[in-house]
């Protein structure tokens, strides 16, 4: 082996790895592939900011590591598309609190696989639901006047009709 | 003697702030509370010889001591109605604090809805059909606010309906648009299944009775009037076996009380494809067929032959 350019003897491609912060003190690591994903990250892997531990103050350390596993989950080169999808399901088949931290993590990090997935998980908790049962769920407070409640029941009744 | 009823109904209107004051204080003295326990446990086991492990033992009670009030002050400068919950999800140990923590969390499972920035509710409501945009229109004012977005319903108009008409700006809102194109593709289905079941009560329900109403036959008869137009459908109805056919593209236009669809049937191999023009009109809150112009489709080989005529 002929030293031509490279000073340093590290094998060719080693996995650069970046290190993310949570709000609460958490450290993780990820494979920068995995974490271009995220827009936001690739903006700071290109300025060169990604050296130090990134801090994510609006991400808690607990939804952190779920999304770390998503993106390295989804960076794997020659997963097909079934498992994948799979997978994907099982991992917004979580409790609706969570799904809604996945969706604020994912705008905050710019992630739009995550978001789509995220929103479409709560899309699906609410269709098929009335209008009681999706307050019951989601915590809603009814905030209407009886008359204002008749005003707006009239107003949808075509789409039930 | 005054203050006093003031006070209360202050202190009553104040009901969800009052519970996490309450909420904040127990779990400060549950703190408290706790940290005596440590500190005694702690000192108890740092009696056994033990020059390297004391510092495996301290993190236990480090995150004892770093957790009230520097965390609590970090998180809540963005959104103050999280206060409760970044208060409950800092300690790991104690456990009464747990019990406080779920209670918060569903109140803010509450706010997390209704506080999502816009951008994030209209993307995920993007992916709702019309039956549950209304329903969540229906649970309180925000979620109304949220799902009667115009935008919504005009991205949702193109999903089901036509990319088409991407320019015009409805009167009413795109949500109002949408519901008066439903409605008219619904009464247009009904005039297909009135002809499928041959059923002519219906049709003549269907049809104004009016004099201007006119129909015009894939035959390329025209009839004018409500007496004549019904008496055109008897005959269709007794002359024909009762095909059944298949309607494809159809596109609404609608105004206050006007709307217009066109349409292509497909029959079989011999008959069809027609293009198909229904007009409706809009009295005594039901819509009434005006017109309805039915004429054989060209295709593709004879398009050449038609520009050299026309």
């Amino acid at each position: 082996m002929s030293s031509s350019s490279s000073s340093s003897s590290s094998p060719p491609c080693p996995k650069k790895m970046i290190t993310l912060k949570s709000s609460d003190g958490e450290t993780f690591e990820i494979e920068e592939i995995a974490a271009l994903q995220s827009k936001t990250l690739e903006n700071m892997i290109d300025e060169n900011c990604a050296s130090t531990p990134i801090p994510l103050p609006n991400v808690k350390g607990k939804i952190l590591a779920k999304v770390v596993e998503f993106c390295t989950k989804h960076a794997e080169a020659g997963a097909d598309a079934e498992t994948l999808r799979a997978w994907d399901a099982e991992f917004v088949g979580v409790e609706h609190a969570i799904v809604f931290d996945y969706i604020l993590a994912a705008n905050f990090l710019e992630i739009p696989t995550l978001l789509d997935l995220a929103c479409e998980s709560v899309a699906e908790m609410i269709k098929g639901k009335t209008p009681d049962e999706i307050r019951k769920f989601f915590n809603i407070n009814n905030a209407f006047s009886p008359e204002e409640e008749e005003d707006v029941r009239r107003q949808n009744q075509w789409a039930f009709e | 003697m005054e203050i006093q009823p003031s006070f209360a109904t202050d202190y009553l209107a104040s009901g969800p702030r009052l519970v996490a004051a309450a909420v904040a204080t127990a779990l400060c003295l549950l703190l408290a509370f706790a940290f005596l326990l440590l500190s005694v446990v702690s000192s108890k086991s740092k009696k056994p010889p033990s020059s390297s492990s004391p510092s495996a033992k301290q993190p236990a009670s480090l995150k004892a001591c770093d957790c009230p009030c520097t965390c609590g002050s970090s998180v809540l400068d963005s959104d103050s109605d999280s206060a409760p919950m970044a208060v409950g999800k800092t300690y790991a140990n104690g456990g009464g604090v747990v019990e406080a923590a779920a209670a918060a969390e569903r109140q803010s499972g509450a706010s997390m809805m209704e506080q999502l920035v816009p951008e994030i509710t209209t993307h995920a409501l993007s992916y709702l059909d019309y039956p549950s945009l209304c329903r969540l229109s229906m649970t309180n004012s925000l979620m109304r606010k949220a799902a009667n977005d115009d935008n919504a319903w005009k991205a949702l108009y193109h999903k089901d309906f036509t990319l088409e008409q991407d320019s015009v700006t409805p009167v009413n809102g795109w949500k109002a648009y949408y519901a008066a194109t439903r409605a008219i593709v619904n009464i247009n289905s009904d005039f297909f299944n009135i002809i499928r079941e041959r059923s002519l009560q219906s049709m003549s329900r269907l049809w104004l009775n009016a004099d201007y109403v006119k129909c015009v036959h894939a035959s390329g008869e025209l009839f004018s009037g409500y007496n004549a137009v019904i008496q055109s459908w008897q005959l269709a109805f007794n002359w024909d076996q009762g095909v059944d056919f298949q309607v494809r593209d159809v596109r609404v236009r609608v105004l206050t009380d006007m709307a217009w669809v066109t349409m292509k049937t497909f029959v079989d191999m011999d008959t069809g494809p027609f293009n198909v023009t229904n007009v409706f009109e809009f009295h005594n809150g039901q819509w009434y067929m005006v017109h309805h112009h039915s004429s054989v489709m060209l295709i593709d080989g004879d398009v050449d032959q038609q520009n050299i005529h026309g």
